[in-house]
């Protein structure tokens, strides 16, 4: 039983771009909207993703549900936690995401990592480079920068990136070649 | 490897007013006194002012009017990057029909770096790209400007005392003080002369008298609120000592108060000798531009020793450390090495015994094409390999013995390195029998190489 579960089935909304070369292992679902960038790496190791819609992943980030350091894998009594990210989020290139729990509208800059025990609300802008692995809920609107981690809070969220998904949307399937989608691929002609 | 480039491991001795050393990287060299020169015995003037981020030139007299900022650039307060103009579209109704709407642009000031934008302060977007920010107003700045004008005035009236003084018991130099330009200026011979032009304007000018009022002091201060204590304090809002006092005019202590301030200049600076007034480093005037109109440093001058590789150094025993030598000029250089004598003053910081090559090492010209040349030509010199590693082009390795005398802590040794130089300034005075042209005098410097620890 536990091996059906890690190998699991990668369910990808219809609307949704994912790219071949991205590598998508274990249970994890990925909303309408979404874009996915080759070499991008999304791994469900000790339990579900769940993605939202609208989501921006980029080559060579990785969104990882891991085991904790501390635990072995074969220990039986772990339960698998789910790993859900909400709308509207950014992931750029290279940054490495193990948080649990993420809201809407965050923007994870370029190589940045985000620890398991972190919960991002929404509106919340990870700064390149940042490392955040305390065990804490951040505030809404917080932007993390600078080489310590300096923090403030701004009045307004970033915006959705919905140019760039469009964009995104009509030019990467003229150059790669797209994981196939769930529901809606080929409808059979109704009578 | 790297490790061993790194200038900072070989130093030179600058016999200035302070002994300095420094690696050869950073010093200069003033060709008419034949001296190294350090940044500490050079005179630095201005020579140009420009915005870092436009790159525009600005003349000395607009900086000093605009408090040396640019007009077009604005600083982040929270992180101090350069700010960035954005634009929105933003729905606006038009003027002749309030019922419909147009698109019009927006602008407003944002950071890449923080995510500050001029909309968290309170500051409205505005319609013109550049130019529509102002800095907010300063409410003492009237009683300031009083208070300057008057002292400026008492210092001139005091100078003119002083003058007159100095001028009845006819002493020949003339310190130049309350001086309100920003270079400073050298002593000249000439100052009575100058000091009299000026008197002789000041007494047919009709002074304006300006009078202040004293500062009136008082005895009520504002009471402190009553939650003052017990407040959480809301620390996102809680501006850092390094925002605050970049903007002393307000220091605000509220993250919500915080308003961007006009970038501050950069200046380009012209070095001098101060024994002998000729220029050292003058740069370019255009921003843009990296190169100097001149430019006597000293890695253009003097050969280079450079460390290229350590062996195990233990203590009391001699081991052979590989050194490279870099002739800079592209005439032949001669250079021979002596080691520092029992009880030479420079050498302080030596802790390992060196023996040097007792013979003169040759070294070839710089040769700028040769690089692009395939074949290396023999050069015909007769290397003893005892002494010589390697040579190539103008560069050869040589080795020196070192052994440590401490048991711990960081091996250093010190030696001379005496050069020709071949000067070719303008000569002072005409050559009359048309020989070569320049004749090559000797220079000796004193050289620290650190070598790192002992090997356990």
């Amino acid at each position: 039983l536990s091996e059906e579960t890690e190998s699991g089935v990668v369910k990808i909304a219809a609307g949704a771009v994912v790219c071949v070369e991205s590598d998508i292992r274990g249970d994890v679902t990925i909303g309408a909207r979404t874009v996915v960038h080759p070499k991008a790496r999304i791994i469900a190791e000790a339990g579900p993703i769940v993605i939202g819609e609208g989501n921006l992943i980029e080559e060579q980030a990785l969104i990882i549900n891991s085991y904790p350091e501390n635990i072995l894998p074969d220990a039986e009594d772990v339960e698998p936690k789910t790993m859900s990210i909400g709308i509207n989020n950014v992931f750029e290139v290279g940054c490495v995401s193990q948080a649990l729990k993420i809201g809407d509208n965050n923007v994870i800059e370029s190589k940045a990592e985000v620890g398991r025990n972190v919960i991002l609300s929404s509106g919340c802008i990870v700064g390149a480079c940042c490392q955040v692995n305390t065990c804490e809920v951040i505030q809404e609107n917080t932007v993390i920068y600078g080489s310590e981690c300096l923090r403030r809070v701004q009045t307004e969220r970033p915006q959705p990136q919905t140019l760039q998904l469009d964009f995104l949307m009509k030019i990467l399937p003229n150059y790669h070649h797209l994981k196939k989608t769930v529901k809606g691929n080929s409808t059979p002609a109704r009578s | 490897m790297a490790t061993l480039l790194q200038p900072e491991k070989v130093l030179y001795l600058v016999r200035g007013e302070k002994k300095i050393r420094v690696p050869l990287s950073q010093l200069y060299f003033c060709r008419y006194c034949s001296e190294l020169r350090s940044l500490e015995c050079v005179s630095h003037e201005v020579d140009s002012h420009f915005c870092p981020s436009c790159l525009e030139n600005m003349p000395s007299a607009e900086a000093k009017l605009k408090k040396n900022r640019c007009a077009n650039c604005f600083d982040c307060p929270c992180c101090m990057h350069t700010l960035s103009t954005r634009a929105t579209n933003i729905p606006a109704p038009l003027p002749d029909d309030p019922t419909k709407t147009t698109m019009k642009k927006a602008y407003y000031l944002a950071c890449g770096f923080c995510r500050w934008t001029s909309r968290d302060v309170g500051m409205a977007d505005k319609s013109v790209a550049s130019g529509g920010w102002q800095e907010p107003e300063n409410p003492h700045t009237q009683r300031i400007n009083k208070l300057i004008e008057y002292y400026q005035q008492l210092a001139q009236r005091e100078k003119l005392e002083r003058d007159r003084k100095k001028l009845a018991r006819r002493r020949p130099f003339m310190p130049q003080a309350f001086s309100t330009h920003v270079v400073l200026q050298r002593q000249r011979s000439g100052a009575p002369i100058s000091a009299l032009y000026g008197l002789s304007l000041k007494e047919g000018e009709d002074q304006k008298e300006i009078t202040i009022e004293s500062a009136q002091a008082l005895d009520e201060v504002e009471p402190l609120p009553e939650d003052y204590y017990t407040r959480p304090v809301n620390l996102p809002e809680v501006t850092t000592l390094r925002q605050r006092l970049l903007q002393p005019d307000f220091q605000p202590a509220g993250a919500s108060q915080l308003h961007p301030r006009h970038k501050h200049l950069l200046m380009k600076r012209s070095l001098r000798c101060r024994k002998c007034e000729h220029n050292l480093s003058k740069p370019e005037f255009n921003p843009t531009s990296i190169k100097f109109k001149i430019q006597l440093v000293a890695v253009s001058y003097i050969p280079e020793v450079r460390i290229m590789s350590i062996p195990n150094l233990r203590h009391l025993k001699e081991s052979q450390v590989l050194l490279t030598l870099t002739n800079p000029v592209e005439n032949i250089t001669h250079v021979s090495l002596y080691t520092c004598e029992e009880g030479d003053p420079d050498d302080i910081n030596s802790t390992a015994k060196v023996l040097v090559p007792s013979k003169e090492l040759v070294l070839a010209g710089k040769d700028a094409a040769a690089e692009y040349d395939e074949l290396a030509e023999p050069q015909g010199f007769q290397d003893d390999p005892d002494v010589v590693a390697f040579r190539k082009s103008n560069k050869i390795g040589f080795f020196i013995k070192v052994i440590p005398q401490r048991e711990e802590g960081d091996v250093t040794v010190a030696f001379k390195l005496r050069h020709d130089f071949r000067n070719l300034a303008a000569p002072i005075r005409p050559t009359e029998e048309g020989e070569a042209t320049s004749e090559a005098i000797w220079l000796t410097h004193h050289v620290e190489l650190s070598l790192g620890p002992l090997a356990t």
